[in-house]
């Protein structure tokens, strides 16, 4: 009896984030593999079930750059990020002159949409930018457009800059958190065993840290790769990463375009699904190897 | 608005209530729908229409809403002029004509037919009327059985009327009334560079870029500004060197050899100029005017295009140009003039204060002031005007700052068929933008299949 009445609380909890993303979500979702597959009467195509649409976008020059370009723009910025989160978190694990302030302003990228960091990022090193005007005043180039070209490239500097600038902050909470409650003891144990502190961080602190380190890295690289808005203003008119892709076609004043567009999300979903799958299973075996479980 | 009112009652009350209401709501549409059929087949006066007009007492228009200066206008004089009417203008500034046509096709798909939908009246042109076309979503041939359709020449044996039938190569067969024109235009700081030295044809810009390499670009196709200039590329390096009449033709009247054989020179000219382009050697080209105009202002390129007749008297008013930008006749080959309408949506729930608002956004009054106070050109043309107010026009108009009228008036050419556009921006992407190394017919056939 009081089994079932936990699990009906349960389920009473769950549902209203349940129907949310039933509704929202799962609703859009289903609605947009459908019309991957050609179901889609409004727009004048109804073949369903094909793969023609699948079939055209893989087959499309280009694909394989724009491919590249996402997993690029995905992962060197979460590796980079996590680097700097984990040396900031470590740093700030010593007391300094100012922590309690900083401990405050290095969280504000956090609440700032990243469209303004973006914003940033252009008035800053854009030709033309703050910066570029600044190198052209101390004489260092003949002219602010001389400046070395960071956006609008598919180099994906700004894209980078804008990430690290919004994400570094996130991944710091989360591992500073963690930190805080590591126990102590064994990093102690080790010290008076004799380990350096090199052998204390990566035998002690760097496998107590590796949930939340992973956790972060996860939520960071699933949000990267299916990122469009910061690739779409800062990269490149061409190439650019699938999502931005995925908007051109959607964008296109022929509607037959949409399904072409749809396949091309699903494709990002399905892509995006399997590296999370692979990273996890990565994981739990390394977890499994130092019998963490 | 009623019949919205009705259907939330009718969720609210229940069955029986609903079912009542959703009967009146059927008579409402009903009622529409017979409207919209006595009216495209001149059964009805316009005195009729003024008075439904009155009954429906708004109307909703969808505007691109991204200048001030317009918006400030339209509350100004158009507001007051369908308080008149007994009409109150609703109006929504939208970012990009695409959110109202998107909204009118969704609605439609939702079943929401004749009287039903949100959306009244857009302003546009090109894509976003080809795409409402195709869909069967407008309203039908209003545009010249309105008291003010004098205004403008319909009559297909009159070179002017080309503006008025065709919407980017799509016959707009009155199912949009014309509200401005542009034509597409380069602006300069004479600061930077003198008018002397500036490039008149293709042939100079080439050569001008070798002197000054990276201090133009173009906005990337498919954007409508970017497709501008590439069929204006392509009009002035047509090898049958009848310029843009070539284009005219509709895209079924080609074979891909043909067309491929047509557009060749100019995608080699694209391609030559390419290395010369903002970015060293690997070209920049901006999304948008708006990014393009940032990069001029920036003092990157040395000059830009894109419509806008008066543009430059407008920004350089606003202070967004410099005192010392001027307009550039380029290219001297021909630069691409069209016009932007009105449209009607089929499900809009108040057509005949639609109607209403189109006929007063054509007289002359609102016309003339539209051009004095904010540069936007006539839509209505002016050999249907009385001398009177063809010299009122004249005196409205603002300057072209360095060059005359006539001079843009003769360099106008015609935009390309709506069907050619699409072939041609895909063989830009492909050959341009993506570097395919297959052969150009092969490009040229694989865009038109595409299509």
């Amino acid at each position: 009896m009081g089994g079932t009445g936990k699990s009906l609380k349960i389920v009473a909890g769950l549902a209203p984030a349940a129907f949310a993303m039933g509704i929202l979500f799962i609703g859009a979702l289903g609605l947009s593999i459908l019309q991957s597959f050609g179901y889609a009467p409004a727009y004048g195509v109804s073949e369903f079930p094909t793969f023609r649409f699948y079939e055209r976008v893989i087959t499309e020059e280009g694909f394989l750059l724009s491919l590249g370009l996402t997993f690029y723009y995905a992962i060197v910025p979460t590796v980079i990020g996590a680097i700097f989160s984990l040396l900031l978190a470590l740093a700030l694990m010593k007391g300094f002159k100012g922590k309690g302030a900083f401990l405050f302003l290095y969280k504000i990228p956090m609440v700032v949409p990243y469209l303004v960091g973006v914003s940033l990022v252009i008035l800053l090193f854009s030709n033309g930018g703050l910066i570029a005007r600044l190198f052209y005043h101390l004489g260092m180039i003949g002219s602010p457009s001389d400046f070395i070209r960071l956006l609008g490239t598919s180099s994906g500097y700004g894209i980078f800059l804008v990430y690290l600038w919004k994400q570094v902050p996130f991944m710091t909470v989360m591992l500073y958190a963690h930190l805080l409650v590591l126990d102590h003891r064994q990093r102690e144990s080790a010290y008076l065993l004799g380990a350096g502190p090199l052998q204390r961080f990566f035998h002690v602190t760097l496998p107590g840290l590796a949930p939340a380190l992973f956790s972060a890295t996860l939520i960071v690289f699933a949000f990267n790769f299916g990122g469009f808005e910061v690739p779409f203003i800062l990269g490149a008119g061409y190439p650019n990463t699938l999502t931005v892709e995925a908007w051109r076609l959607f964008d296109d004043p022929d509607y037959t375009n949409r399904p072409a567009a749809m396949a091309l999300t699903t494709l990002i979903l399905v892509l995006s699904s399997l590296c999370l799958a692979l990273l996890i299973g990565f994981y739990r075996s390394w977890q499994r190897k130092w019998g963490q479980l | 608005m009623k019949n919205r009112t009705s259907f939330s009652l009718s969720v609210i009350a229940g069955a029986m209530l609903a079912g009542t209401a959703l009967q009146s709501a059927f008579a409402a549409d009903a009622n529409t729908e017979n409207f919209r059929q006595e009216f495209l087949n001149g059964k009805l006066s316009w005195e009729d229409v003024e008075k439904r007009a009155r009954e429906e007492g708004t109307v909703n228009w969808f505007h691109w809403g991204g200048s001030e200066e317009l918006n400030a206008w339209i509350e100004r004089h158009v507001v007051p002029k369908m308080k008149e009417k007994g009409i109150t203008l609703k109006t929504t500034r939208i970012a990009g004509t695409r959110e109202a046509v998107d909204l009118v096709l969704t609605e439609k798909q939702a079943g929401k037919g004749p009287g039903e939908g949100t959306v009244d009246m857009i302003w546009l042109n090109g894509d976003n009327f080809y795409t409402l076309a195709t869909q069967k979503a407008l309203f039908g041939s209003f545009a010249d059985k309105l008291p003010k359709s004098v205004n403008f020449e319909f009559d297909p044996k009159v070179p002017a009327s080309q503006l008025n039938l065709s919407d980017f190569g799509t016959p707009t067969e009155a199912r949009e009334m014309p509200w401005s024109g542009e034509q597409y235009v380069c602006y300069f700081d004479t600061s930077r560079l003198t008018r002397e030295k500036a490039p008149k044809d293709f042939a100079g810009l080439e050569k001008w870029l070798g002197d000054n390499p990276g201090r133009f670009t173009y906005v990337k196709p498919p954007h409508y500004i970017g497709n501008t200039f590439v069929q204006t590329v392509l009009y002035a390096h047509n090898p049958k060197g009848n310029g843009f009449k070539e284009f005219q033709r509709p895209l079924s009247s080609f074979s891909a050899e043909e067309f491929a054989a047509l557009i060749k020179p100019g995608f080699d000219y694209l391609k030559r100029i390419e290395g010369n382009l903002l970015g060293g050697g690997k070209a920049v080209y901006p999304q948008n005017q708006a990014a393009n105009q940032s990069l001029y202002n920036n003092g990157e390129v040395d000059f830009a295009c894109e419509f806008g007749l008066y543009l430059v008297a407008s920004k350089r008013e606003s202070g967004a140009f410099s005192e010392t930008t001027e307009t550039l006749a380029f290219p001297a080959s021909g630069m691409i003039k069209n016009k932007n309408f009105l449209a009607i949506p089929e499900n809009a729930p108040n057509p005949a204060a639609a109607l209403v608002l189109a006929n007063i956004m054509s007289t002359v009054e609102l016309q003339i002031s539209k051009l004095q106070e904010i540069g936007y050109p006539l839509g209505v043309d002016l050999s249907k005007l009385t001398d009177a107010d063809k010299a009122k026009a004249a005196d409205a108009a603002p300057s072209h700052h360095g060059v005359s009228a006539e001079e843009l008036g003769s360099l106008a050419v015609a935009d390309t068929n709506a069907s050619l556009v699409k072939v041609i921006e895909k063989v830009w992407i492909a050959y341009i933008e993506r570097q395919s190394q297959k052969p150009f017919t092969e490009i040229v056939k694989d865009a038109m299949k595409a299509n």
